[in-house]
């Protein structure tokens, strides 16, 4: 159930990822156009702010990749001195870091509200669109939140699986 | 608390951390949490130590430090190279490369591996990962070696070895990381790149020709394929070599600006796999491919933006302690030959690729390295003439990006660790770990040389930036 959430998360993000290829796509049509209606001293115009808008997309969907990478247990490890423990030990070092990570989350999505309401405050917005900034803090709070969740469920899930990514 | 520490130097905290780092990655500690764990602590520690370094305003950084690195345009391309590569192998473009080269070249003596290396630089330079390559190009080249009776050290070594072309060749995330961190020009390293990845190619090419010139029953001389199926392969090749090209060389010769080249080159690449799968021409991309290309995506990308924030705090923490410079001191100060320092620095580089992933060892080593090198060298302005290493710092930049790379590139298959080797031998069952080894040793020969040519001569790297960007 978790896991089908940050995985429905993460495809999310991916959509946002798309935008990006769209807008992209878009952008370099109408400007080949352009250069074609040229001859006949003609404009197409292009999106503008292309720049903002790939900052604020990827800024959002950069995060909402963490739980699922987090579900996935993508997050590399050095694992050459510790092949030759036990199992158990590594499982036990690979569940207080999972600990360690779900606090971590924890810690950075408070300082990520913090982080919107100053940029609420301060108005901010982007360079040549003029959008706000704080909405694109919003889908970060919600994946850290998720991500700690996950990391939080993996360091007491009775099974083990296969253990996190080797490097 | 304060009063204890206070005795100790800020960098004696330093390189305390830089210990702890290592032990918490010994201990299986994921390398981006080791990074932001010692990262605060350390921060925590300083202030303690020197009370002029709050821990409070360091602690309101992390208000927009995460949004910033993840908001980077730079680094916007990141994920779209990932998806880039990933839709390009469920596509199965791979095949298509490797059968149209096969169906250029493969006739002459030695020329399916040939043809394996052209389809592993091609594939390897758009999916930009080394040990994805080396597991997607053995698979599709090893059995067609084994059937042709290729031998198997040759094939295998072959293999290995052309896996790690895609590291440098752009476009490439390598690169990237290491402009964002040394705050050089991303279009400058992949101009940098493309003499060195092109003659990567040229010399695995000729030490196959030059193996089998002496070995000649390492590779049978191969029947022609069927003018039928030669024609066919060769009409695949057309348009996936035409989009990879334009995707390296536009990127290479700095035609296009990355994000839109990565984005729009993506974009092409997934609508032409669903042509293929529409048409009816090829398998091309199934919609389980397409989803599994979006999430894997994510898994990759989520592990490298954290390294990334990680790198980024514990940078703060570096600043903070006064390493960088202090490592500069020591290195300008010891009177130890520049030169054989910075052979140390590779060598340091290809003994801790033997343990760390290659990304996060760019973004652990590159930021100590780099303040000390340019120290060596004589500092930020020095000019190209009283250079240390007959270099600007822009241009020395430049340069150790790309040795730096080609050095980890060389960690891939140096034994007795080499991971590229551990997944072909994975794939070819019937090979022992051994044979590969002693297939990608004549590999790992050239490869010195080459490094050996871009020490010697580092127009070789900056020629084109040179011409192309001034």
């Amino acid at each position: 159930m978790i896991e089908r959430l940050a995985r429905w998360w993460a495809l999310a993000g991916g959509l946002l990822l798309f935008a990006i290829m769209a807008v992209t796509t878009l952008n370099i049509a109408a400007f080949s156009a352009d250069q074609v209606a040229a001859l006949w001293g003609g404009n197409v115009y292009g999106l503008t702010g292309y720049e903002d808008f790939v900052t604020l997309a990827i800024a959002s969907c950069g995060l909402m990749f963490f739980p699922w990478c987090q579900a996935q247990r993508g997050h590399v490890v050095v694992d050459v001195f510790t092949n030759h423990l036990p199992r158990s030990v590594r499982h036990a070092l690979d569940r207080v870091w999972l600990l360690v990570i779900c606090a971590l989350a924890l810690f950075l999505a408070y300082w990520m509200v913090q982080g919107l309401v100053q940029v609420w405050n301060d108005d901010a917005l982007t360079a040549i669109l003029g959008w706000p900034v704080w909405p694109s803090f919003v889908p970060g709070i919600v994946s850290l939140l998720l991500w700690a969740v996950v990391a939080g469920h993996q360091a007491f899930e009775p099974s083990y699986g296969d253990g996190p990514r080797r490097v | 608390m304060g009063m204890v520490l206070a005795v100790f130097e800020r960098e004696v905290i330093g390189l305390i951390g830089i210990g702890v780092l290592f032990l918490l990655l010994m201990l299986r500690m994921p390398v981006g949490l080791a990074m932001l764990t010692v990262g605060i602590g350390g921060n925590y520690f300083i202030s303690l130590a020197m009370p002029a370094f709050k821990f409070l305003p360091f602690l309101k950084q992390f208000k927009t430090l995460l949004w910033g690195v993840v908001s980077n345009y730079e680094l916007s391309v990141v994920p779209l190279f990932i998806l880039m590569g990933l839709l390009a192998s469920h596509a199965r473009l791979s095949n298509d490369l490797f059968a149209g080269f096969n169906a250029l070249i493969g006739r002459f003596r030695g020329g399916v591996a040939m043809a394996a290396i052209g389809a592993c630089a091609g594939f390897g330079a758009v999916c930009g990962s080394s040990l994805a390559t080396a597991s997607t190009m053995g698979r599709v080249a090893l059995p067609e070696l084994a059937r042709l009776n290729y031998s198997p050290r040759l094939a295998t070594g072959t293999l290995a070895a052309g896996g790690t072309l895609g590291i440098l060749i752009p476009p490439s995330v390598a690169l990237v990381i290491y402009a964002v961190i040394v705050e050089a020009s991303v279009v400058d390293m992949f101009q940098a790149a493309i003499v060195p990845g092109l003659l990567a190619v040229v010399f695995f090419v000729v030490t196959i020709a030059v193996l089998v010139r002496l070995k000649p029953e390492f590779a049978p001389q191969t029947a022609n394929l069927a003018p039928a199926e030669r024609r066919r392969a060769l009409w695949r090749l057309v348009p996936v070599l035409g989009i990879f090209g334009i995707i390296i060389l536009g990127l290479g010769l700095g035609l296009f600006t990355p994000t839109p080249a990565a984005a729009f080159g993506t974009m092409i690449i997934l609508l032409y796999g669903l042509f293929l799968r529409f048409s009816g021409l090829g398998e091309g991309l199934s919609n389980e491919g397409l989803k599994n290309s979006f999430l894997d995506t994510a898994v990759t990308a989520g592990m490298i933006y954290f390294i990334l924030f990680g790198a980024e705090v514990l940078k703060i923490f570096f600043a903070r302690a006064g390493l960088p410079a202090l490592l500069a001191e020591w290195t300008s100060g010891s009177g130890i030959e520049p030169w054989l320092i910075l052979i140390a620095m590779l060598l340091l580089l290809i003994v801790l690729g033997c343990f760390m992933d290659s990304l996060a060892m760019i973004l652990v080593v590159v930021p100590f390295l780099w303040p000390a090198l340019v120290e060596l060298n004589g500092g930020d302005y020095v000019t190209a003439s009283s250079a240390v290493y007959g270099l600007s710092a822009d241009d020395l930049k430049i340069w150790f990006g790309i040795i730096a790379l080609v050095v980890v590139e060389l960690g891939l298959i140096t034994p007795p660790v080499g991971l590229n080797v551990f997944i072909i031998a994975s794939i070819a069952k019937h090979v022992s770990m051994g044979d590969v080894f002693r297939g990608v040793m004549p590999f790992f020969g050239v490869e010195l040389i080459r490094i050996g040519l871009l020490l010697a001569v580092p127009g070789l790297c900056l020629v084109l930036p040179y011409y192309l960007s001034g």
